[in-house]
């Protein structure tokens, strides 16, 4: 029905479909929650809330950063800190078998978390 | 299982004409439930059960698409199901004002989608390039403690912030051109930005059908000005996404 519907197209439809395939498909995006693996479930639920606020402090921290009210020093604490929690993120990620592209869950219509 | 809410005013008998012609889900016959100038399209689904799976889902969009060729609807979710007609006729009195209302909104109207997708990795190096052409400057700030990994990791992360910043300028300015370009066709318009890395707009608009072509060439002198981009227009659509009503 969609190639009926197709007004105009200035990429290949190929491409579109895959595109289309992406924004549908969230099946690795979705939290499998069942008695079995109730382990890794609740850890990848709990490491994206974590990944999710450890984001958002970064960006408020860049934020910060770009405003140039930070003095030297405090960037390069900051830096500090901001480095050891990515690298903890990382450990935590091996440890659970986790990948980046698991820890983004997918929202339905709000799309995906991050 | 309702499919959708329609304006039928006095063609009655072309809509009776028009649901001889269809079947509905699971080969059903379709028929309709009126209440002051609402029309429900309904058909039975035996023991209420109905399997939602893509090939449900595509013939229940059929046949929205078939009725709203010739009338004003508002599409139900699909799914939508009531255990008698009289349950339905009541649903329909309880909110005909807003039903009234959103037929009022989509009258003659129809949907229409645009997705724009880019090259990630050359749409975020061309922005970048620009800014520091633009500004005489680098998007890295320069370290001022020399041999700092950690200072040299916050301006690794500035960059990437700024350049977020930069992409998301760039695609409001290209909502802005495109949202100031329709209002001289009077659409309404609904945009979801940076939905994945290669699609950065998603948009739904709803407008005359009447000024279709105005819009593929609007879309045209869009693809002109931003070469980098790929443009997909698809339509006329039901409007799906212009139904503002939460059936009580």
């Amino acid at each position: 029905m969609i190639e009926d519907k197709i007004l105009y197209n200035t990429g290949s439809l190929d491409e579109f479909s895959e595109e289309i395939e992406k924004l549908t498909n969230s099946e690795d995006s979705r939290l499998k929650l069942t008695p079995k693996n109730a382990d890794s479930g609740l850890a990848k639920l709990v490491l994206t809330l974590v990944e999710l606020i450890r984001k958002l402090v970064e960006k408020q921290a860049m934020r910060r950063v770009d405003g140039g009210s930070l003095t030297d020093e405090e960037i390069e604490r900051l830096g500090e800190t901001l480095m050891n929690l990515e690298l903890k993120m990382e450990e935590l990620k091996e440890h659970f078998h986790l990948t980046d592209r698991d820890l983004n869950i997918n929202l339905g219509p709000l799309g995906d978390l991050m | 299982m309702i499919y959708s809410l329609l304006s039928v005013k006095r063609n009655q008998e072309e809509l009776n004409d028009l649901l001889n012609q269809l079947k509905g889900i699971s080969g059903g016959s379709l028929s309709s439930v009126s209440y002051a100038t609402i029309t429900a399209v309904v058909s039975e689904i035996n023991g209420n059960h109905l399997i939602a799976d893509q090939s449900n889902a595509v013939e229940y969009a059929r046949i929205i698409e078939a009725l709203a060729q010739q009338f004003t609807l508002l599409p139900m979710r699909f799914g939508s199901m009531m255990e008698t007609n009289d349950a339905i006729t009541k649903m329909m009195e309880r909110n005909c004002l807003e039903i009234q209302q959103n037929l009022q909104k989509v009258d003659n109207k129809v949907e229409y989608g645009l997705k724009i997708f880019c090259d990630s990795g050359k749409l975020r190096e061309k922005i970048k390039a620009s800014y520091e052409l633009n500004t005489q400057s680098s998007i890295k700030t320069t370290s001022q403690i020399i041999n700092s990994i950690y200072r040299d990791y916050v301006d690794k992360k500035l960059a990437e912030h700024r350049l977020e910043d930069l992409l998301l300028t760039f695609v409001d300015s290209v909502i802005a051109g495109i949202t100031g370009s329709l209002n001289r066709l009077k659409a309404i318009c609904k945009f979801r930005k940076m939905i994945t890395e290669t699609t950065i707009i998603d948009a739904v608009f709803l407008l005359d059908k009447k000024n279709e072509r105005s819009l593929v060439h609007l879309i045209d002198d869009f693809k002109n000005q931003f070469n980098e981009l790929d443009f997909v227009l698809t339509g006329p659509w039901p409007p799906y996404n212009f139904v503002e009503t939460t059936i009580k």
